[in-house]
């Protein structure tokens, strides 16, 4: 890409619709939707979300969507979505215990590509420097199959949008603490897109992949990036290894543009995962990936939410900080009491009031962690080991922007 | 299993074994004999069998050279796969016997051969299933219908076994990983202990009291 024309230095966007605000997957799911109005509006009380800065999703072109998903695989969410019995829902992971059949899902699925790929042709257009679709960041759906509460690929959908449309070499940088499976298996054989996914290792977690030996096959050998962590991995050891490996794989792919899927349940909170991660571990995650995205990619950054089961204490605390980060504002050290106020009664417990957690987070084991810490330095350097000659390679070539 | 087995005879030369393994860069060889039946495995040489002859290691035979035939360093008899073997057995035949890999046949035909580390690998892709999953453990009581209580309570769940394997047995209690096709691992966790199940991973991660 050549420069970004029209955009001012350090704006940025935040799509948002009331639509995406609504579950997509039934309101007793575990993954809530109101994860997005408590992140919104906890940064319009505090005065960190300009209504200039709130962009509605645009309706995708469809052939983007065809391009990620088989076509029988889009019907058969669309007949589920509207009660048509369907003899084969299962073979494409619908009605199953993660992804139920709930009726107009497919519209919400597909108002999530909308909004996702919205904030990647904003980045693309030149509009703004940096967007974020927090409803976004469903990495685990694949060509033909729902998984892992995942219908439609919306990170997948957003990067056909940024190679095909725009020629962007695109970076994905997957911090959920699940392997952003999806997304790998949509483009390891691809020479133009770089996946780099830092989680908690498939021998204990959904979906069960993600090891350091996935590195890419045939024109994508090499753009794959895997470093599983153990249960228990903290602050310290995380950042670590994405010190170690993170840097390195974008410096050796040359983006023209990040995107961040910043699922929030690596924290020690979430119940789905067992990472142990603090608020200001998270922070310092999000600083690092600005400071990557100015090194390597002219700044151009997109971002998406993901998994955060924790959505009340957790999740719109996190988000909000990355807003914040993306913008270059910080959140006050005490939340606003008027957010409080607007939610009391609406949700079943208690918001956070404090920007940062206590600095005690209760007894730690320093040998069980110097052990994890130690374990996931010997695997990041098991991937870097599987990588870096490939890179060396890409180097030396003389078509610099075509690894082969 | 190797399936693309090179043919050594008894009498090819120790040093023309050697160079051959180098190049295929395998560790073991069958060693085959064609008689009036077909051909037969007659013995099996490994790198450390080749690597033995003419140094002071107590096993070499000191009046063995390198020029001599392979015939006089291999080792008999054979110990055997046959392709449908459990791979429990094969591994169980490897330590019993102390030999790194056995020459798989059927028929009396030489097949293929496998070694330790294929069986390895076999055990431990059989951890994971093709599709997406998550890690269950459970103990249950060592006797009739253990397994079957939980297994119950995942199809009532709504759940798919995509493969189950068992980690730890006593006379008591075995322990089985189950991998389920579910990302809420932790939620099935909360509903089989609901029901008086024992689940050892994953672990509750509870944070209700924890401040924020
Ligand atoms: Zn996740």
């Amino acid at each position: 890409m050549s420069t970004s024309g029209g955009a001012a230095a350090g704006s940025v966007r935040f799509v948002s619709a009331p639509e995406l605000d609504e579950p997509m997957l039934g309101a007793d799911h575990p993954f809530k939707a109101v994860r997005l109005p408590l992140t919104r509006t906890l940064l319009e009380h505090a005065g960190l979300l300009d209504p200039t800065e709130i962009v509605a999703p645009e309706r995708i072109d469809p052939r983007l969507l065809y391009r990620v998903h088989d076509a029988d695989y889009v019907e058969a969410v669309k007949l589920a979505a509207r009660g048509d019995p369907l003899d084969d829902a299962w073979t494409y992971g619908l009605g199953t215990a993660d992804n139920p059949i709930v009726p107009r899902m497919d519209v919400a699925a597909l108002r999530i590509v909308d909004a996702t790929v919205t904030a990647a042709a904003v980045v693309a257009r030149g509009e703004a420097l940096r967007a974020a679709s927090f409803a976004g960041g469903l990495h685990h759906a694949q060509r033909a199959r729902a998984s892992g509460f995942c219908l439609f690929n919306d990170l997948a959908v957003a990067i056909e949008l940024l190679t095909s449309r725009y020629g962007l070499r695109v970076a994905y940088l997957d911090i959920d603490a699940h392997h952003g499976d999806g997304v790998q298996a949509a483009f390891e054989e691809r020479g133009d897109v770089l996946t780099i996914s830092l989680h908690e290792s498939g021998r204990f977690l959904f979906p069960g992949t993600g090891f350091e030996d996935e590195i890419g096959r045939g024109a994508g050998l090499g753009t794959c990036v895997n470093v599983p962590v153990d249960p228990g991995t903290d602050d310290a050891s995380y950042l670590e290894v994405f010190d170690l490996v993170v840097p390195s794989a974008l410096a050796a792919f040359r983006p023209d543009v990040i995107l961040l899927q910043a699922g929030a349940d690596a924290h020690r909170f979430d119940p789905l995962a067992h990472l142990e991660l603090s608020i200001a571990g998270l922070i310092a995650v999000y600083e690092r990936v600005m400071a990557l995205a100015d090194r390597f990619s002219a700044g151009r950054l997109v971002v998406t939410g993901g998994g955060g089961y924790d959505p009340y204490r957790t999740v719109p605390r996190a988000w909000a900080h990355l807003w914040c980060e993306m913008a270059g504002r910080r959140l006050p050290e005490t939340l606003p009491a008027s957010w409080h106020a607007a939610w009391r009664g609406r949700i079943p417990t208690e918001l956070p009031t404090t920007a940062l957690e206590p600095e005690d987070a209760g007894p730690t084991d320093d040998a069980r962690r110097a052990r994890i810490a130690s374990h996931n330095r010997a695997v990041a350097h098991r991937t870097l080991a599987a990588l870096t000659p490939i890179w060396a390679g890409w180097r030396r070539s003389a078509h610099h922007d075509a690894p082969l | 299993m190797t399936s693309n087995v090179a043919a050594i005879g008894p009498d090819m030369p120790i040093r023309d074994v050697t160079t051959l393994m180098e190049l295929r860069r395998f560790r073991h060889f069958p060693i085959v004999e064609d008689g009036s039946g077909g051909a037969r495995v007659v013995g099996m040489v490994s790198d450390r069998d080749l690597r033995a002859v003419g140094s002071p290691h107590p096993s070499a035979r000191p009046d063995v050279s390198v020029f001599d035939p392979v015939r006089l360093i291999m080792s008999t008899p054979v110990i055997t796969a046959h392709p449908d073997d459990a791979i429990e057995d094969a591994a169980r035949r490897l330590r019993r016997h102390r030999v790194g890999a056995l020459p798989v046949i059927e028929d009396d035909r030489l097949v293929g051969i496998v070694s330790a580390v294929d069986l390895i690998e076999a055990l431990a892709g059989q951890r994971a299933g093709h599709q997406p999953s998550s890690l269950l453990e459970v103990e249950v009581p060592n006797r009739p219908g253990g397994l079957l209580g939980v297994l119950g309570a995942l199809a009532r769940l709504d759940l798919n076994v995509a493969s189950v394997n068992t980690t730890r047995s006593d006379a008591d209690a075995v322990a089985f990983a189950i991998r389920l096709d579910t990302i809420d691992a932790a939620g099935v966790a909360r509903a089989l202990r609901d029901d008086g199940f024992t689940v050892l991973w994953p672990v509750t991660v509870d944070t209700a009291g924890v401040p924020t």
